[in-house]
């Protein structure tokens, strides 16, 4: 019973976590469009970021697949497998000398991350009234 | 902004800048920009058009001839013996609208149509400019035409009025008839022009060449503008009234060019109108099958050839004559679109391709500008350096910044007094203020650390192919025979490390009399034995160096070692040069092989050949070079590759490291120092001694609603618009394409300002300015005059090497085809409304030479084939240099000379300035009995006919070819009697037209399979190869699919 609690809050916090790293990364490519950085900081801040990020997608993936909440797994499956995939092909890493050149398409991305993670959020925090409700009566 | 802001203080001052809108209505006279060929002009021409307009007129008979004709010849098949050119049927038909058909239909004959136009001129008798008094038309004819005053906003385009280039650039004249019989009409048109400003082109109708033409169907669009009523006119005037330059009057009668055969008799001075008028806006060329025969109508003798090389459309010079140079810097269209709806429409990249740091001629250098305690004149807002464009005011305290239009206090310390006309009394005086590049010296503020010493860090490849290949050998006497002549004396700074599977440091202490040899075995964990005399100053440590180059071959003579470390040797140099910055040169033999960095032979993998994975051999593999470019940037450090693999040594990773540094990549295939070494040594010094710009940045600034949105070319994009250069010079140019921010224009000329900040080798800090100004226009077919082929064809040779990398080859040609497709069919658009088309390819004069480089371009080995068309190396290192070929160069390699030269060989009197001539590259400019130098730039192949003359073979090769089949193995020097002497003179002649490469000769013998074909007739761009098509083909399949769904 607190084990459920503290999962749903658990998960709960990597999903702000996440979505806090996503938005982070998309004002960096925001702030490299505008001029406010170059592309040596901009490719090191990224960088340093994208492999938490994707440590902390992981993470939540497996506690969804520990926990049995299929539906949530199976959401998550995708872009884990999206991550991994990018990870094996070495396609993480924003390089500083193609950053221009990478820089739609990583926007992109991320603002598709950025909404898969708000839904998650308000799903999860959904699912965790909801559960909270049913385990009280 | 205010849209005009600019203009007062323009005026003012008596510069050519766009005039006033108001000024323009008033003074007709420049505005009517003369030369516009098309239909009539601007808002003057519209002025006198009432009188030219109304239907009914005096002349029936003559104005009757285009109408009437119009029907039955349009029933007729276009052949090439069409001659009469002004019977299109539009006009007919416009014509129609206004007035019925006369019935006199004079005989189809150029002579016919002399005749009509004499005529029309004494009549003439009013005063020489009749713009000036538009009310004389109107009384006259006034009604039918708008009122003028709707025509008022043509004007605006006006280029400077002050400059009467008598040749207007654009001007195509239509080529005589096709039909070569009928010579008549060119004689026509040449006779009424003496004294006329405008004879020039018209003289110059070299275009015989293109026949395609109706001759004198260009006054057809003419028609068009007079006879119909007010609506037509109007817009057409708007769109021609253009920008062209001025020759004065002419514009006016242009209104009632059609007049040249309606004859109406206000046409007074109008004789140079109307001799425009008779100038056709396009070239064409027919490819009209003629009946009764399946060949396609081109004649190949017709096709247009650049064989004049590349020509720097200096004519804008004329117009904007405080522009700078265009050999710093071109547009693809010398011409902004005011609207994101018209530069829509037009398909070619729209784009600068800026060469910095050009060579100018002696008594042409960029002037050096020093402000001294007032600091450099900048804009506050924008940035913008003070160039002549911008305007002073407040009796000299202010000045306005032309890009943003921000008033600018002017410092106490430059301030200047205006003249009557609002000129600064000092202008002369100041460069800045009158030449569009200037180099200004950059006070303390553009400096983050004290300038840098030149610098030149050696990395050598020691391995047993760079020995016994004798690289190792040229290498090192190359450069001590450059260590006097290095840039910066006596500030250089330099550096060897040489590496196998080992790396060897170089300890070049001043006060030790031999260098001292570190060997570092430790490949993982680099570091330096010696950090301090690893990089020395070469005028200290000048016996040193000495020692060590002279010593460096014999070290290694026996070197048996065959890996190569070359990442850890990278990241060695980096950690040495890191602080200081400058240039490492590489040298490098084979694969690297070991540590940190090591490559593949992925390009030996015939598996990935032909699949989509194919582009990804051409992009680096190892994300190492990728990050060493980067760290390398960020240090101010170029790198150089020299490469001479004879196997396949990755140069797409390899190359990595010049792309994002400002380098560039040399590819020695199957070097061997009796075959390659002048080249080498040549390619070498020419690095080593140019004059190069050291930690530079350039930014390229543009005015409102304009933006850079890519750059292509060698170098590394920091933030948005700014290109970091570690070191840049006169062999590199940069291509950057523009977008519009705005949907609408309202400024009438755009301004481009480029400037690089760099230190010299002299240590000085240094900004070079190149500022341009550029009209902005309504009409997309000023936009295709004001085109040129050559900026053109670099920014989209750029954009198809960089296509190559995400892309089949196959696809990225295809996108080159479809551009120039897309764009001739929207010309054709422009134009088949008034013409008769069937049957021709039409394309502007200034794009003439387009499709054949694109399909140069489409045959480069780069470009050309699939895989086994060019082997991945080359392909990839010839992509690399053609990023960053200047213009001039870039078109020399699409397009080589090729020259005959038996015939002055064996003249008698050989004088050294004579005119090499340039034959079209095809087999059939090949004589079995001649001589022939092809030459692009980088190499020399000289092919010998068959039947060739026996004694100039032995005179040049000393050996005869029965004894001597192998000609690869031939060598060429100067022998001891007169016609080798002249052919090494010509060959010497060549190599200097252009000094930044080695051109290394190759000589092959007709029949000589397969050396021939791979060396030579491949290289013959127009002719039909496996896969590509010859010039005339392609001339059709373009022509073809321009005419799909127009």
């Amino acid at each position: 019973m607190l084990s459920v609690i503290f999962l749903w809050l658990f998960v709960f916090l990597l999903i702000v976590a996440l979505f806090l790293l996503t938005g982070y990364q998309l004002m960096c490519c925001a702030d490299l469009e505008m001029d406010y950085t170059n592309t040596y900081d901009f490719a090191s801040e990224i960088n340093s970021t994208v492999l938490p990020e994707f440590a902390l997608q992981g993470i939540l993936s497996s506690c969804f697949l520990i926990s049995r909440h299929w539906v949530l797994f199976l959401l998550c499956v995708p872009l884990l497998y999206y991550h991994i995939r990018r990870y094996m092909h070495r396609q993480h890493i924003v390089y500083a000398t193609e950053a221009f050149h990478q820089l739609g398409r990583e926007k992109k991305a991320r603002l598709v991350k950025l909404g898969f993670y708000m839904f998650l959020l308000f799903l999860s925090s959904f699912l965790m009234v909801v559960n909270m409700m049913n385990e009280n009566y | 902004m205010h849209p005009f802001g600019n203009e007062k203080p323009l005026n003012a001052l008596g510069q050519p800048a766009m005039p006033a809108p108001a000024a323009s209505q008033a003074t007709p006279p420049f505005l009517s920009s003369g030369p516009v060929v098309g239909f009539g002009a601007s808002g003057a021409s519209r002025t006198t058009a009432p009188f030219s307009s109304s239907g009914a007129f005096p002349n029936p008979g003559a104005q009757g001839a285009p109408q009437a004709m119009a029907p039955p010849l349009s029933s007729r098949p276009i052949t090439g013996l069409e001659t009469s050119g002004y019977t299109s049927p539009p006009q007919g038909r416009f014509n129609g609208l206004t007035r019925p058909p006369q019935p006199s239909y004079p005989v189809q004959d150029p002579n016919s149509f002399q005749q009509s136009l004499a005529p029309r001129f004494p009549p003439t008798s009013q005063s020489p400019y009749p713009l000036r008094s538009p009310p004389f038309g109107a009384p006259s004819v006034g009604p039918p035409l708008g009122p003028p005053p709707a025509q008022v906003p043509v004007v605006p385009m006006g280029p400077p009025p002050q400059i009467s280039s008598p040749s207007p650039p654009r001007v195509s004249m239509a080529p005589p008839v096709l039909d070569s019989s009928v010579p008549a009409p060119t004689a026509v048109l040449h006779s009424p022009l003496p004294g006329n400003p405008n004879a020039p082109p018209l003289v110059n109708m070299p275009h015989q060449q293109f026949p395609a033409g109706r001759p004198v169907s260009m006054p057809a669009p003419q028609t068009f503008s007079a006879p119909n009523a007010p609506p037509y006119a109007s817009p057409f005037n708007a769109h021609q009234g253009g920008y062209v330059p001025p020759p004065p009057p002419v514009g006016a009668t242009l209104g009632f060019n059609s007049m040249g055969q309606t004859q109406y008799p206000s046409t007074g001075p109008p004789l140079e109108g109307t001799l425009q008028g008779l100038i056709e806006d396009f070239q064409s060329l027919s490819v009209a099958s003629t009946p009764g025969t399946l060949d396609h109508g081109i004649d190949p003798k017709l096709l247009a050839r650049p064989l004049e090389g590349d020509n720097e459309p200096t004519s804008i010079l004329e117009t904007y004559p405080l522009n700078c140079h265009p050999r710093y810097l071109r547009l693809t269209t010398h011409a902004i679109p005011s609207s994101q709806s018209l530069l829509a429409r037009w398909h070619l990249p729209l784009g600068v391709v800026v060469h910095p740091l050009a060579e100018a001629p002696d008594g042409e250098e960029v002037p050096v500008v020093n402000f001294g305690p007032a600091g450099v004149i900048r804009c506050r807002r924008c940035r913008t350096y003070v160039n002549p464009y911008v305007s002073f005011t407040d009796a000299g305290r202010k000045w306005r910044c032309n890009l943003c239009s921000l008033l600018n206090d002017v410092p106490g310390e430059y301030f200047c007094a205006l003249d009557a006309t609002g000129r600064r009394c000092d202008m002369d005086q100041r460069p800045e203020l009158c030449q569009g590049s200037v180099e200004i010296i950059a006070p303390t503020e553009y400096m983050v650390r004290p300038p840098m010493p030149p610098l030149y860090f050696f990395l050598i490849d020691v391995s047993v192919t760079a020995v016994r290949s004798g690289l190792l050998e040229v290498v090192s006497k190359t450069i001590k025979s450059c260590l006097n002549e290095l840039p910066g004396y006596p500030r250089t700074q330099i550096g060897f490390i040489t590496f196998d599977s080992t790396l060897h440091f170089y300890s070049l202490k001043s006060s030790s009399s031999q260098p001292q040899m570190m060997v570092v075995a430790d490949l993982e964990d680099i570091f330096l034995p010696m950090p301090d005399d690893l990089l020395v100053n070469l005028s200290d440590s000048r016996s040193v160096v000495d020692t060590l180059l002279d010593s460096l071959p014999s070290m290694f003579q026996d070197n048996a070692n065959v890996e190569s470390a070359f990442g850890p040797a990278l990241k060695a140099a980096f950690m040495v040069t890191g602080k200081l910055g400058g240039k490492l040169i590489v040298f490098q033999s084979t694969l690297p092989s070991l540590g940190v960095g090591r490559l593949r032979l992925r390009g030996e993998d015939l598996r990935v050949y032909g699949t989509d994975k194919e582009h990804s051999l051409q992009t680096p593999e190892d994300p190492f070079y990728k990050q060493m470019a980067a760290e390398f940037t960020k240090c101010q450090i170029a790198v150089d590759i020299f490469n001479f693999s004879d196997k396949y040594s990755d140069i797409a990773s390899l190359g990595t490291l010049a792309k994002y540094t400002g380098g560039q990549v040399y590819y020695y295939p199957s070097f061997h120092a009796s075959i390659h070494e002048e080249k080498l040594k040549h390619d070498l010094a020419r690095d080593l001694t140019r004059e190069t710009a050291w930690e530079a940045v350039m930014r390229i600034r543009c005015g409102k609603g304009v933006r850079f949105t890519t750059y292509h070319g060698h170098f590394m994009l920091r933030s948005t618009d700014l290109l970091a250069l570690p070191a840049v010079d006169c062999d590199k140019a940069f291509a950057m394409q523009l977008a519009l921010e705005e949907t609408l224009i309202t400024t009438q000329t755009a301004y481009f300002q480029v400037a690089l900040l760099y230190t010299s080798s002299s240590g000085e800090r240094r900004i070079r300015v190149l500022t341009t100004a550029v009209p902005v226009v309504t009409d997309l077919g000023d936009m295709y005059r004001q085109a040129d082929t050559g900026a053109i064809v670099s920014v989209m040779s750029r954009l198809a090497i960089e296509n190559t990398l995400s892309t089949k080859l196959e696809d990225a040609r295809q996108l080159l085809q479809l551009k120039i497709v897309k764009s001739l069919r929207e010309y054709r658009n422009l134009y088949v409304v008034q013409h008769r088309l069937a049957g021709r390819l039409i394309y502007p004069e200034s794009l003439k030479f387009l499709a054949l480089y694109v399909l140069s371009l489409c045959k480069t080995l780069a470009l050309r084939g699939g895989y086994a068309d060019a082997s991945l190396d080359e392909r990839c290192a010839a992509g690399y240099s053609m990023m960053i070929l200047p213009i001039g160069r870039l078109l020399r390699l699409l397009y080589p000379s090729l020259i005959r030269v038996d015939e002055i060989l064996l003249k008698a009197s050989h004088k050294s300035d004579e005119v090499l001539e340039r034959l079209p590259l095809t087999t059939e400019s090949l004589d079995s009995r001649g001589l022939y130098i092809y030459d692009n730039g980088f190499d020399f192949v000289i092919w010998f006919g068959r039947m060739l003359f026996p004694d100039i073979v032995t005179s040049i090769l000393g050996v005869d070819f029965s004894t001597f089949p192998d000609l690869s193995r031939a060598a060429l020097f100067e022998r001891d009697n007169e016609i080798s002497r002249k052919f090494t003179k010509i060959l010497m002649k060549l190599r200097a037209e252009d000094l930044s490469s080695y051109q290394l000769c190759h000589m092959v013998r007709q029949g000589e399979q397969p050396r021939e074909s791979s060396l030579f007739l491949s290289n013959l761009v127009e002719d039909q190869t496996a896969s590509t098509s010859g010039y005339r083909d392609w001339i059709l399949r373009l022509f073809r699919q321009t005419q799909q769904s127009s």
